[in-house]
């Protein structure tokens, strides 16, 4: 069992650098441990636009498999909007 | 941006008369189309002409950002368009109701450029009639129809278009769109989100669909957290226009390719608007009227072409395909488009360009027309006396133009009186519902033409003849079949040629005149002197004698007593004369006859001692050089003329004008044309062709008859105008001439 990410209250272009950042190193620390899906969780966001979302969209292009657990409703109404509500498909509880 | 604003409120401002009479054009062809749907109501290219007629006035409104009018007609136009897509058939209530709708048009473009002119009675009746038509168009389910057509400034600065917060703007009909954006890796430096345009766009309707595509996006390894490589294509539900749509991209133009592409059914109205559209010969141009095209796509699909031109020498791209292939056009309405491209240049004739030209300019124009003909005359004169024979030449030469310009200037005045005429299909309509009585009523050469400022004048002494029909003339349903008659009284305007005059007969087969209460009303008023009986046409013209009528009544439309004589007046200052035919219990026929114009003819100059007379040339016959030996009297003391077996009455004009000179040694006869048949005019020198600009005669010499006005020659004497057809009865009439008396003083000692 890998260690969950808590993606930070603001996902925009603002924090987007040090997001990629963040999650790069949660990565390499999960191919590390063998773990199973990379589960991240979206339940803190609070403020999200495009930008943030694309980082979510690299990762999953990283050819590693990865779920998102929970997401805040700012979160899922986002990827509603945007077209990827396909993440949201395998999500726990929803707000 | 507050200059700009400025100019438009100038341009506005100055435009808004040319609005106004254009827009009246409009709604005099929208009844007219009506009344013509009542007689065939399926005729599918009335029904398109109501719809362009109505769209046309909604969209100039719109323009100038009059709301009231906008909002009534667009929907006017919704009943229109489905009457024209043939889901609502035309019944007599709706006929009614539309014809109402118009008058309520009419109402509100004549006080558009008063804001606040609204009674509240009006505003009553708008409700009333919306409430109809809804009633008819809502039943159905359809939503309204309005493509972007003439880009209605009322909702351009208004983005967040709900349809039902009814602004002026016209809403689109719910259509799919599919919407595809693709954005550029500078999108977030620059400052714009996707994901705000997503929202965007969902807020204009209902997203039915939405994807975004992540192929594109690189991995998080490589990723340039702050490069944009987000892409989504979205099917929306919306009532939202082109122009909304793309309006979401508005900020982000340079960074994002994007594609809007119109609802299937849109391309079937779309392709039908580029019929629809007036003549614009630029396949862009017209895309982007109908809506099919956004002027930002057609600019990018321009500069493509323009730039593969200078890049290459071969063929650049054609702007259709480019506009296929870059701006999603529908190929079928890139084809319409082509189409209705390739009827302009084979030069359809259905559509006529006009030109506004104001009437006083057009007069000042006829006015220095008729001084070039004098002192062309003038010239003439002088070159004849020069016996300089290229003077002579070159004078006929600018004689000769001069001709042809003044016939064609002549010419721009005249205007078909069916347009006149067609203005009393409403009344008539009307008229003979309120009186109960049915009236079928048929215009006959409607496109015979007259000078403009006649037929003006003419229009309502026509109108007083229209009505005393309906009125007087014609009978009620029963009556007319207790009498034997159809149910449906029969009326009709005529307009016919004739020589050097235009007829315009009004005839009904109604009861015709009533000669016994004619007579015995002239009695009774001391017109005509108790027990004497004058002819039958004498008395039908006793209609006209002021304070006259028979009416037991005064009806609401007629028969005041001041109607028919300033009916004569009218038309007597016109130069024209009205006879009637009456039949009773079969119906009245009244015929006026005016000259084609008042201001130039084609003259045949004669003189009779030092006086000179003009003849209209279009009444010549024949000219008799030498003719005394054929001249005789009769027994009767008239002059006749015999030629080729028949005998022709003969008008002397020394005796009739009392023309005093001596004795010429020999006489010429011209054979004339004339309503009552042909007859002869002797005169002593034939003086040839001549321009002849008519003065009007003053009103020492309206009394005389035989002339119709005077001229002025080159050499600066005065010239008579002969009136043919007064000088015809005149000769023609049964009465003698008692040697030496002319018929023209007698009557004078008659009105006297």
């Amino acid at each position: 069992m890998g260690v969950r990410h808590e993606l930070p209250s603001a996902l925009t272009i603002y924090t987007a650098v040090a997001t990629r950042e963040a999650l790069l190193a949660w990565v390499e620390a999960q191919d590390g441990r063998g773990a199973g899906k990379l589960e991240l969780s979206a339940a803190q966001v609070e403020e999200v636009d495009g930008a943030g979302l694309q980082l979510i969209a690299a990762l999953g292009n990283m050819e590693r498999p990865w779920v998102l657990v929970q997401g805040s409703e700012v979160f899922s109404q986002a990827c509603r909007t945007l077209g990827l509500a396909r993440w949201l498909e395998q999500a726990g509880a929803l707000a | 941006m507050n200059a700009h604003a400025d100019a438009d409120q100038e341009f506005l401002a100055q435009a808004m008369p040319a609005f106004i009479s254009e827009a009246a054009e409009q709604i005099e062809a929208i009844e007219t189309l009506l009344l013509e749907l009542e007689e065939q109501p399926d005729n599918r290219e009335l029904l398109d002409s109501l719809f362009r007629c109505a769209h046309t006035v909604k969209g100039s409104a719109g323009i100038f950002g009059l709301h009231r009018v906008v909002e009534f007609t667009h929907h006017v136009e919704t009943l229109l368009d489905q009457m024209r897509e043939g889901h609502i058939a035309l019944s007599p209530h709706i006929s009614t109701l539309l014809l109402h709708c118009n008058d309520q048009i009419k109402y509100l473009v004549d006080t558009a450029a008063q804001s606040d002119a609204d009674s509240a009675q009006q505003s009553q009746e708008r409700a009333a009639l919306v409430e109809q038509l809804r009633a008819l168009t809502e039943g159905r389910g359809t939503a309204t129809h309005g493509t972007a057509a003439h880009g209605t400034a009322g909702s351009q600065t208004d983005t967040s278009t709900d349809s039902a917060s009814g602004d002026a703007g016209p809403s689109g009909a719910e259509g799919l769109w599919r919407i595809a954006a693709r954005f550029g890796p500078q999108t977030f430096r620059n400052g714009m989100d996707p994901l705000s345009v997503a929202r965007y766009l969902a807020g204009l309707g209902q997203v039915l669909a939405v994807h975004c595509a992540l192929d594109a996006v690189p991995p998080l390894e490589h990723l340039d957290a702050e490069s944009c490589h987000l892409q989504f294509s979205m099917e929306l539900q919306t009532r939202a226009t082109r122009e909304d749509i793309e309006g979401a991209f508005s900020f982000v133009l340079e960074d994002c390719e994007f594609d809007v592409v119109a609802p299937q059914s849109e391309q079937q109205k779309l392709t039908r608007a580029i019929e629809d559209m007036p003549a614009t010969p630029r396949l862009g141009d017209m895309l982007v009227a109908v809506g099919a095209l956004s002027q930002d796509k057609l600019q990018q699909a321009l500069q493509t072409q323009q730039d593969s031109r200078a890049a290459s020498a071969a063929q650049p791209p054609k702007i259709g395909d480019l506009l296929e292939a870059q701006a999603a056009v529908a190929p079928e309405v890139v084809a319409a488009a082509l189409n209705k491209q390739q009827k302009l240049r084979e030069g359809a004739p259905s559509e006529e360009r006009y030109i506004r030209v104001q009437a006083e300019r057009l007069d000042a124009v006829i006015n220095l027309l008729g001084e070039l003909v004098i002192a062309g005359a003038g010239a003439t004169l002088l070159a004849r006396q020069s016996r300089h024979e290229s003077l002579l030449e070159a004078n006929l030469q600018v004689n000769a133009l001069i001709e042809e310009i003044r016939n064609g200037t002549l010419g721009l005045r005249m205007v078909p009186v069916g347009e006149t005429f067609s203005r009393f299909r409403r009344v008539v309509r009307d008229t003979a519902a309120s009186l109960g009585k049915e009236v079928n009523f048929e215009i006959i050469g409607g496109e015979a033409e007259l000078d403009k400022s006649m037929v003006e004048k003419i229009a309502d002494p026509l109108m007083h003849l229209v009505r005393n029909s309906l009125d007087h003339g014609l009978e009620t349903p029963q009556e007319r079949l207790a009498a034997g008659k159809n149910r449906a009284g029969h009326l009709s305007l005529i307009a016919r040629h004739e020589t050097g005059a235009i007829l315009i007969r009004i005839e009904d087969d109604g009861r015709g005149i009533n000669r016994e209460r004619v007579l015995q009303r002239a009695w009774n008023r001391g017109l005509v002197e108790p027990g004497v009986v004058p002819s039958d046409d004498e008395i039908n013209m006793l209609i006209f004698e002021p304070g006259f009528s028979t009416a037991e009544q005064v009806t609401n439309l007629s028969g005041r007593g001041v109607g028919m004589d300033v009916v004569r007046r009218n038309i007597e200052a016109l130069r024209g004369s009205i006879v009637l035919n009456s039949v009773p219990g079969v119906g009245l026929q009244v015929d006026i006859r005016l000259p084609l114009t008042l201001a130039i003819i084609d003259g045949f100059l004669v003189g009779v001692g030092q006086s000179k007379f003009v003849l209209p040339l279009e009444s010549v016959v024949e000219v008799i050089e030498a003719a005394d030996s054929n001249v005789r009297a009769d027994a009767y003391g008239r002059h006749v003329l015999e030629l080729r077996g028949a005998v022709l009455p003969v008008v002397r004009l020394r005796s009739l004008y009392h023309v005093e000179s001596e004795l010429p040694e020999r006489v010429s006869v011209v054979v004339v044309n004339s309503v009552r048949g042909s007859f002869g005019i002797e005169v002593e020198v034939l003086l040839g062709q001549h321009q002849t600009v008519i003065k009007p005669l003053g009103r020492l010499f309206k009394s005389l008859r035989g002339i119709s006005g005077s001229s002025i020659l080159g050499s600066g004497e005065v010239a008579l105008i002969l009136d043919v057809n007064a000088l015809g009865e005149l000769v023609t009439s049964e009465q003698k001439n008692a040697a030496g008396t002319s018929p023209v003083e007698r009557r004078e000692a008659v009105t006297s």
